[in-house]
């Protein structure tokens, strides 16, 4: 007999093996910020270009949120837009097959 | 220091980090593939009108998966792409017309790149990772490989030569002085694809569980727009 939940099994343990190697390194690793990656490869930049932080600036202004709460509430408007378009598919797709 | 003008929480490559006449070379090589990935748009619309639900799932992933910045292994945070289901279902070219709303979005209202560098980032994540994916999946598409693992497959390389061909770029605009470019590049590996690798396996696993989804609610889809085989679709239903 076939088990038909294989693929959300592995999800879930690749989910909580994620979380228990950040959970592991997180306490392991020492000074370990978290940050974006692009922050290590933006650092990386000023050292292979022996150019301070303050030269770069941009080459078109750009609006940055005022506070990292508007940001993560920017964020959460992305991934509510992607969310809504993802569960209103769905939902249509459920409501057809059941009127089918 | 403001800590939004701190480069730590930024994603993609950031406004100003690039010279200009690097903006310039990564806009030129991704503009006629936008240019070509609206007109596939349009085509697609026109002729086949039931696509456009598929479309809103497929891009939904990368609204959604794009705005997550995930801590790795490494001990600094990524983000996964989610272009691993547009690649398959509507090709590298539509892929990156979702990507560079997004990217639109992020630069604009979230600062994170930015609209010099925008042709750069459309390029990595837009371009060459779905069309890294893309060919795997021309490759795998007729062979008795697994759909799921497919699936996972073109996910995972799409998000892993996102990140390469961003390291490339910065690479390829900040050579080292002993090396050259070659040299900072695995320096720019080192610090973007490693932390992408726990990533980029679990997004190839979240999204094939979700192509699960899609073929369980609808199949006849994935079959008229050919995305696989009938009897591939049908071996993947009874599959699990």
């Amino acid at each position: 007999m076939k088990f038909r939940y294989t693929l959300e099994i592995l999800t879930i343990i690749a989910i909580a093996t994620f979380c228990a190697i950040f959970l592991y390194t997180s306490s392991t690793i020492s000074g370990a910020e978290f940050a974006g990656s692009d922050n290590i490869g933006s650092r990386l930049v000023m050292e292979l270009s022996g150019t301070p932080e303050e030269n770069f600036q941009p080459l078109i202004p750009q609006w940055e949120p005022p506070s990292t709460e508007i940001e993560s509430c920017l964020f959460a408007f992305q991934a509510a837009v992607g969310g809504i378009l993802v569960g209103g598919v769905f939902g249509y797709w459920t409501g057809q097959n059941k009127k089918a | 220091m403001n800590e939004l003008n701190d480069p730590g929480v930024f994603m993609h490559i950031m406004e100003g980090f690039l010279p200009w006449q690097w903006c310039l070379v990564w806009w030129i090589v991704a503009l006629p593939c936008l240019i070509y990935g609206v007109y596939q748009l349009k085509k697609i619309l026109a002729t086949n009108r039931e696509a456009l639900p598929l479309m809103g799932v497929t891009g939904g992933f990368i609204f959604i998966l794009s705005s997550l910045k995930l801590p790795s292994v490494t001990g600094s945070c990524s983000h996964p792409t989610g272009t691993g289901l547009s690649t398959i279902s509507f090709g590298p070219w539509i892929t990156a017309v979702v990507c560079a709303i997004v990217l639109l979005f992020q630069s604009l209202f979230l600062a994170h790149g930015g609209l010099s560098v925008l042709g750069a980032n459309i390029l990595s994540m837009g371009i060459v990772g779905p069309l890294t994916g893309y060919i795997f999946y021309r490759l795998l598409r007729n062979t008795s490989v697994n759909v799921y693992l497919t699936v996972f497959l073109v996910t995972a390389l799409a998000d892993m030569f996102t990140y390469i061909t961003t390291s490339l770029e910065l690479a390829l605009a900040y050579p080292a002085e002993t090396g050259g470019s070659a040299s900072s590049l695995i320096m720019f590996l080192g610090v973007f694809a490693v932390t992408q690798i726990p990533l980029s396996i679990v997004e190839g696993i979240v999204l094939a569980l979700v192509f699960k989804y899609i073929i369980a609610l609808k199949p006849d889809i994935l079959i008229r727009l050919n995305i696989f085989s009938e009897e591939k679709i049908n071996v993947a239903r009874s599959e699990i």
